[in-house]
This record gives structure tokens, C-alpha cells and sequence, in this order.
């Protein structure tokens, strides 16, 4: 996956936010891994609602897209493998995800 | 009349996602707007009613209480009726939004949001507030003299006197009445009339104390609330009010008129029997009355079963 940056980056009032919305991926990754593990959909639903609601706002369509895309397969009660392939898709991501520099 | 909101304006948040609320905080700072955030709907309303904010963002999909019904408490509580609400959702659907909308937000933004649709939507609905504040001011108001109406009197007379009451502090109520008003008008025309009334109000207003309530009782008469004031000091406000009324000069048909008007005062400390609001504007009407009765542009006061005429020079001078 080509590398994603946030539309923001060059955003003075932003960046310091987006570089702290981008280094809590990891936990927010964790904890998703964690719900899938127990398979606890509700909670990966509302997991995945944050994010889709914050990404675009952070700069990051791609996210809210891939969030989205997570949200719904659990809502309407997809199989698991179709909900490990979405929080796949989530994760890989967030991982191209540039951590932006702080000046 | 200030008619600005205070600023800056305050926008609450109650969303679930602490992201959002950081977000939301930096994109409204430059419209001069602080921001607090609730994670949920609990301590949303429990800060709405203590802060008042200017403005709600509620987020729909909130864990236990939903947006939805947290709506429906925010607009249930007096203290947080009038506060506007506007939605953030990620749902698009137009049954989400209608929804929102009846249950009496004034608009939603969708999730993610673009910052200048953000804070356009923010700004009409801090426009609306703010008109709302006025409408509501407004309808407390007289429109010709500016000064409290009756109504709002009536109003403040029933809680300043549970304060007056719990506190054991004397609270004055002054009636006054412009004489012969209604010769004033049919002499010179009812827009002169109207123009009496406002210089009338203006004297009142800028002689009276900072914390006297002044307001039209209606006509051509006048009620000022004086808290914490017994009639021993009361009678200096009634008096330089009186005088100050005696030396405006109207002008009209290029000459000059001045007008006379006679006060009745009365106090807390001074009820026979039961001190409620009626109790004390009849004492108050009983010494305005008998103002009238002595030939007007006087002050008397209401001492018990006693209507006393107050004379300028009985008055110690006093710096006041």
C-alpha cells in the first residue's frame, strides 16, 4: 500500500494533533485485535465507528473508508473471515499511515 | 442594550471519541470559540445545566444513553431547553436526521467533517442563540422606554422577596406616576406623550441606584424595586428622583414644558400583616395616592397604618 498522508500535514493549527491522533494507532489497533480475539463484535463495531468518524476529520479518508467498510460487514452480520479480512484492511492502513513531523 | 453574546462563545461536545473532541477544539479556535467535551451523555448533561454553553455538538452514537435520548433530557430540563443542539453522526440516513431534527436539534453535521462546514453550521447555530437570548430579553422589555416591562417585575418582585425574606434584608418598592398625563397629551399630541414617557424613564433610569430595578408598570406608571433598602435611605432615592423629574425641560412647539410626577414608597420592614407582592404594591399605591391626594410632584411613604409625606428639607443633607 502506497503511503498515506494526512491532508492536514502542512496545517500548523493540525499537525500536532494529527501526530497525535496517528501515534494512538497502535493501541487502537491493539484493542481491535483484542475484541476480534474474543470475538466481541459489538465493541469492534464501536471501535470502528470512532475511527471512521475521526479519519476523515484528521485528514485521513482513507481510514473512515477502511472503518467504514469494517462497521458495516459487522453490522449486517457478515461471517468472521469477511470481518478479519476488513480489520485486515484497517490495519494495513493505518500502517501506511506517515507519522507526520512535528516542527 | 448589549445585545452581544459574551465571548468568547462556548460550544459543549459530548461525543464518545476523545479524537473528535481535539479535533472539534482546534478547528472552532479561530472563530474565538472554547470548547469543553463529555465522553458521554451522563456528564454532557450534568455539565450542560452547570456550564450553559452557547451550544451543543451531540454525537448520536453514544455507549448507554444515545444521542437521541440525551436530546430528549437536554430539552426537557429548564436550564438546558434553549441551548441549541446539533448532531454529529456518522449515520447518513435521512431518517437519522430527520429524527434529529424533530426531536428539536437545530441542524447535524456528518462525520468525518470538513472544517468549514463545521464551523459554518456552529455559526448559525450561535446566531440562533443569540437571537434567541434577545427574543426572550426582548419580551422582558418595554419597547418604547427600553425599561423592564411589568411582567418582568412582577417576576423579580416574587423572587426578591424570597431573597429579602431568607436574608432578613428590608426591600423598598417605589410606584410613580407622571401627573396630569393625560393633559400633557391631549395639549400636545400623544408623540409629545411619548416622548415624556422616554425622558420620564431616562430620568428614573440614570438616577436611580445601580441596584434598582426600574420598569414601565404601565401608562404613565412607573415601579422601581429597591433591594435592600429600608425607608429611612429610600426616601433620599424617591426624592432625587422626584426632583431630577421636576427639572426636565420637554421641548414643544418651540417652547418649554416640564412635567411633575408623585411617588409612593414602601418597605418589607413596614407591612402590617402578610408581606407578599401584593401586599406591598398596595402599601406602595396607598402612599402614591396619597401623594396625589396632597397636589402631586411629591413623595410619600407607607409606615404601617401611616402615610407620611416626605419634605425635601425634613431630609439631613447627604452625600449620597
Amino acid at each position: 500500500m502506497d503511503p498515506i498522508r494526512s491532508a492536514f500535514q502542512d496545517d500548523p493549527d493540525m499537525i500536532e494533533l494529527v501526530s497525535e491522533f496517528v501515534s494512538a494507532f497502535p493501541e487502537r489497533v491493539a484493542a481491535l485485535e483484542e475484541c476480534l480475539a474474543q470475538g466481541d463484535l459489538p465493541q469492534i463495531q464501536v471501535l470502528a465507528h470512532q475511527l471512521k468518524g475521526a479519519g476523515g476529520g484528521y485528514g485521513y479518508p482513507q481510514i473512515t473508508e477502511a472503518a467504514a467498510a469494517l462497521e458495516m460487514v459487522v453490522k449486517e452480520g457478515a461471517d468472521s473471515s469477511l470481518v478479519k479480512e476488513k480489520f485486515e484492511f484497517l490495519r494495513e492502513t493505518l500502517g501506511a499511515v506517515v507519522v507526520p513531523e512535528v516542527a | 442594550m448589549n445585545t452581544e453574546l459574551p465571548n468568547p462563545s462556548r460550544v459543549l461536545v459530548i461525543d464518545d471519541e476523545e479524537a473528535i473532541h481535539k479535533l472539534i477544539e482546534v478547528r472552532l479556535r479561530p472563530e474565538g470559540i472554547t470548547v469543553t467535551a463529555e465522553l458521554d451523555g451522563v456528564h454532557g448533561i450534568a455539565r450542560a445545566i452547570s456550564e450553559s454553553p452557547d451550544l451543543i455538538l451531540l454525537d448520536v452514537g453514544l455507549p448507554n444513553l444515545d444521542g437521541f435520548q440525551v436530546c430528549r433530557k437536554l430539552k426537557e430540563h429548564p436550564a438546558t431547553r434553549n441551548i441549541p443542539i446539533i448532531f454529529l453522526t456518522g449515520e447518513t440516513t435521512m431518517e437519522a436526521k430527520v429524527r434529529g431534527l424533530d426531536m428539536g436539534a437545530v441542524d447535524y453535521v456528518t462525520k468525518p467533517f470538513e472544517q468549514t462546514e463545521l464551523r459554518a453550521r456552529v455559526r448559525a447555530g450561535l446566531r440562533t442563540k443569540r437571537l434567541q437570548d434577545l427574543l426572550e430579553r426582548k419580551s422582558f422589555l418595554d419597547g418604547l422606554t427600553g425599561l423592564w416591562n411589568r411582567p418582568y417585575l412582577d417576576q423579580r418582585l416574587v423572587s426578591e422577596l424570597n431573597l429579602s425574606q431568607r436574608y432578613a434584608r428590608p426591600l423598598g418598592l417605589l410606584m410613580v406616576d407622571i401627573d396630569h398625563f393625560k393633559l400633557v397629551n391631549d395639549t400636545y399630541g400623544h408623540l409629545f406623550g411619548d416622548i415624556v414617557l422616554q425622558g420620564v424613564a431616562e430620568e428614573l433610569r440614570g438616577y436611580a441606584r445601580r441596584s434598582d430595578l426600574v420598569a414601565r408598570y404601565g401608562g404613565e406608571e412607573f415601579g422601581l424595586l429597591l433591594t435592600d433598602t429600608p425607608l429611612s435611605s429610600g426616601v433620599y432615592v424617591a426624592e432625587r428622583l422626584r426632583a431630577s423629574v421636576e427639572a426636565r425641560q420637554f421641548e414643544v412647539r418651540g417652547k418649554s414644558v416640564a412635567v411633575t410626577a408623585s411617588f409612593g414608597l414602601a418597605c418589607t420592614e413596614n407591612i402590617i400583616g402578610e408581606i407578599t407582592p401584593q401586599s406591598l404594591i398596595d402599601a406602595a399605591d396607598r402612599a402614591l395616592f396619597a401623594s396625589k391626594d396632597a397636589g402631586r410632584n411629591c413623595v410619600h411613604m407607607c409606615k404601617g397604618d401611616e402615610l407620611t409625606r416626605v419634605m425635601e428639607s425634613d431630609l439631613p443633607s447627604s452625600d449620597e
